[in-house]
């Protein structure tokens, strides 16, 4: 899986480039656990954020394998609403500044 | 069990077997009691499966975190509590000995997905499996009854999310 591992961290950095440019410093974290279904992870993806199927599973493969994936960035306050909506769903969610 | 399909009406149904509708029940009964229980900001640090119903929002940052659970621990737990409730509601008339049809819209079947979790979260927990393929620790009839019922809500839940899925 080196393929998907190379193409996550161009991500992450990608993404924590934009995040200093628009100056919103936090990110929302899904962990991998070993309860929740894939399905189900997709679904919420899908549902609570509004990403179409294909990035969902993307998503989801990225936790699955990768262990976690940022699912949303912006401002601490919104982060902190996103992580209080996974845990509402039993996701295991954290939030972090962009650039720790 | 007939798994859960979705209808013309976009309202999803399923069968159960009367003691499956009773487990079921049973389990969201237990569910409101474990949300009760969760709503209490230290329940975390007294007992791990709580804790993973309601986990730090700040991995790094203990301080933060207790904050976090200081102002939504409340909410969440009276969330799950109510998810768990509408399971209850949908389920009522399941102390006979026939088949129970259940018919879900989509604010109920959230609520089912939502109580179906935390059921499997705090079972995972007692169970200690920790790591994707963990068997858990099964020692004896009612761990290996409670395995039973982790895998068997998978079922439950897979083939709900499937009913439910958006087509995009």
């Amino acid at each position: 899986m080196s393929g998907t591992s190379t193409a996550a961290g161009t991500l992450e950095r990608t993404e924590a480039d934009e995040l200093l440019q628009l100056g919103s410093p936090w990110v929302t974290i899904v962990w991998n656990d070993p309860v929740n279904l894939m399905s189900y992870v997709t679904y919420v993806f899908q549902t609570y954020f509004g990403f179409p199927r294909k990035e969902a599973e993307r998503l989801m493969m990225l936790v699955h394998t990768e262990g976690r994936a940022v699912v949303a960035t912006g401002t601490r306050e919104e982060m902190e609403r996103h992580v209080e909506a996974m845990h509402d769903y039993g996701l295991w969610a954290t939030l972090t500044k962009a650039d720790a | 069990m007939i798994p859960f399909r979705r209808r013309r009406d976009g309202r999803v149904t399923a069968r159960f077997e009367a003691g499956e509708a009773r487990l079921l029940l049973s389990l969201a009964e237990e569910a409101v009691e474990l949300a009760r229980a969760a709503s209490a900001p230290e329940s975390a640090a007294l007992d791990p499966a709580l804790g993973r119903l309601l986990p730090d929002a700040y991995p790094d940052d203990p301080e933060a975190s207790a904050e976090f659970r200081r102002f939504t621990a409340p909410g969440l737990a009276d969330r799950k509590e109510a998810a768990a409730r509408v399971v209850m509601e949908t389920l009522a008339g399941t102390s006979g000995e026939g088949r129970v049809e259940v018919v879900l819209d989509q604010t109920q079947a959230t609520a089912w997905l939502r109580t179906i979790t935390d059921v499997r979260l705090v079972l995972a927990a007692r169970l200690n499996i920790r790591q994707d393929g963990d068997e858990g620790d099964i020692h004896d009839d009612e761990s290996a009854m409670q395995r039973a019922v982790y895998d068997w809500l998978a079922a439950v839940q897979e083939f709900l999310v499937l009913a439910l899925r958006p087509r995009r």
